[in-house]
């Protein structure tokens, strides 16, 4: 009742807006929390798992030399990198959260909650597009890198490890980067399995007062003010690579 | 019976329909120098290449010190550390300076500690005039100097053999002779090598042998003198007399 006292009238969008920033300030706190919790985490573990499935994939069969048994094995596991690839690509994200969480819920996992769902959705659903963006980096990378390993005596293996991957991660970055901002937005739809993301934090705080418009106008604003600090932290950082390059060669 | 190196028995090699190699046989011997004369798409470049199994024939067998490439329980990566190859597009690492581009190899493949690694790497560009630069990254280099790190990167794996790919043809013109000096004392030095290239002057001067290639197998071979003065083959002859028009 209290609260409802002093909800400003109506028409008075700003002083809503400020209203509902002043009593419901914890809720955005701890949804900003989240939400930045959900695309570090699922950036930096998409990158992680992404080299394992690079790995995968990169796998070249030599018909003549590798044995049956190792042929099968390559073959499953790029095949398994390019389905994964393709399902995780291919669905949406909020149809990939309701799956996995209401899938294993009935398995009545203690630790299985909400946040923990989201984490392990959006770090799954990272993988399949950072993956992308590397193997794009890889083929951008001169054969010329891989045959000069090759004629020195690397197999295959430590050429793709010590000359052909480092330079396409370096290459690739920039589009990692844009993942964390893509994540920064996207975990909205996280809401949908009650991960208390900002979304989800500025529906619960107009859930009462039904001020929806205004109260998404301060998500709205925070997430841009999110996405623009990362954007402009990445262009620092990149001028910051290319100076260092610069020192490196002088 | 001379000291073979290399013994190349009758190989094969198409790209789709298009037939590349058709039975080519050749003995390096040992300090010996053979350079790979031919017009484009004559196949020399396929046959350096398949030299080392960078591109593998479809038949035939290449002989390194006695052990067959192209038997597959043949550890290739053992024999490739003993085949120095210089490309072309030189081919450096690009994630790695100059002198890491020649420690990398001899630390990860011969064991070599850093120190070691680094002191050969050091005697090698300095043979070849870059021991200024040794912690330039390498994308800021010339074309000379980018093969010539290259020849130094081979050379500290302390190859058997040496092979080169056309060496000078992506350098501007002014640059050629920093790399073909480079090869030359090589060659003075007693290094096995093979040679593609299309620079005939240096070919004279620097081989014991030429090979003339034509479609896909070896139309004429012998001393400088006679292949490039005293052609036998008809084919040969046209082809050195586009040459010296052009």
């Amino acid at each position: 009742m209290m609260i409802l006292a002093s909800l400003p009238p109506k028409d008075e969008f700003l002083s809503t807006m400020w209203y509902l920033v002043e009593t419901y300030s914890s809720f955005f706190i701890r949804g900003v929390v989240i939400t930045l919790l959900l695309s570090v985490v699922g950036t930096a573990g998409g990158f992680i798992l992404s080299l394992f499935l690079t790995v995968l994939r990169t796998q070249e069969i030599d018909q003549r030399r590798d044995r049956l048994g190792s042929r099968i094995i390559k073959r499953i596991g790029r095949g398994f990198a390019k389905t994964y690839i393709t399902v995780f690509r291919g669905t949406p994200m909020i149809v990939q959260a309701m799956i996995f969480y209401y899938g294993i819920s009935p398995l009545r996992l203690s630790w299985w909650t909400p946040l923990v769902a989201g984490l392990t959705v959006v770090t799954l659903n990272t993988t399949a597009y950072i993956a992308e963006v590397i193997r794009s980096g890889i083929n951008g990378i001169d054969k010329g890198q891989m045959e000069a390993a090759r004629s020195l005596g690397f197999s295959r293996r430590d050429a793709m490890f010590l000359i052909v991957f480092p330079q396409a991660i370096k290459h690739s970055l920039p589009s990692i980067a844009n993942e964390f901002i893509v994540n920064l937005k996207d975990t909205a739809v996280l809401s949908v399995i009650g991960v208390f993301d900002l979304f989800r934090a500025t529906s619960s705080a107009t859930s009462s007062n039904f001020r929806i418009v205004e109260g998404f106008f301060i998500a709205a604003i925070i997430y841009l003010i999110l996405t623009y600090i990362t954007g402009k932290v990445v262009q620092k950082l990149d001028v910051l690579l290319e100076k260092k390059e610069v020192k490196a060669n002088a | 019976m001379p000291n073979h190196i290399l013994e190349i028995r009758n190989i094969h090699k198409r790209f789709g329909d298009q037939i590349v190699l058709s039975g080519v046989n050749l003995d390096i011997s040992e300090k010996e120098v053979v350079t790979i004369i031919g017009s484009s798409g004559s196949g020399k470049t396929t046959l350096l290449r398949c030299l080392n199994l960078l591109s593998e024939p479809d038949d035939g067998h290449i002989y390194f010190m006695g052990a067959d490439l192209m038997d597959t329980k043949t550890n290739l990566e053992e024999l490739r550390m003993h085949i120095g190859m210089v490309f072309q597009s030189f081919n450096l690492f690009n994630n790695k300076t100059v002198l890491q581009n020649c420690t990398l190899a001899p630390m990860k493949l011969l064991k070599k500690t850093k120190e070691e690694a680094t002191e050969t790497a050091l005697n090698y560009l300095t043979k070849v005039g870059m021991q200024d630069f040794i912690h330039q990254n390498v994308n800021k280099l010339s074309g000379g100097q980018k093969q010539r790190v290259a020849i130094a990167r081979a050379l500290c794996m302390n190859p058997t053999i040496m092979l080169f790919d056309e060496p000078t043809s992506a350098l501007d013109p002014e640059m050629v002779g920093e790399v073909l000096t480079v090869i030359k004392n090589l060659a003075n030095e007693g290094m096995t090598m093979v040679i593609v290239t299309h620079e005939m002057a240096f070919a004279e001067e620097v081989s014991d042998r030429i090979v003339f290639m034509d479609q896909g197998v070896i139309a004429e071979m012998g001393t400088p003198k006679t292949i490039l003065h005293q052609p036998k083959e008809e084919r040969t002859k046209a082809f050195l007399r586009r040459y010296r028009q052009s």
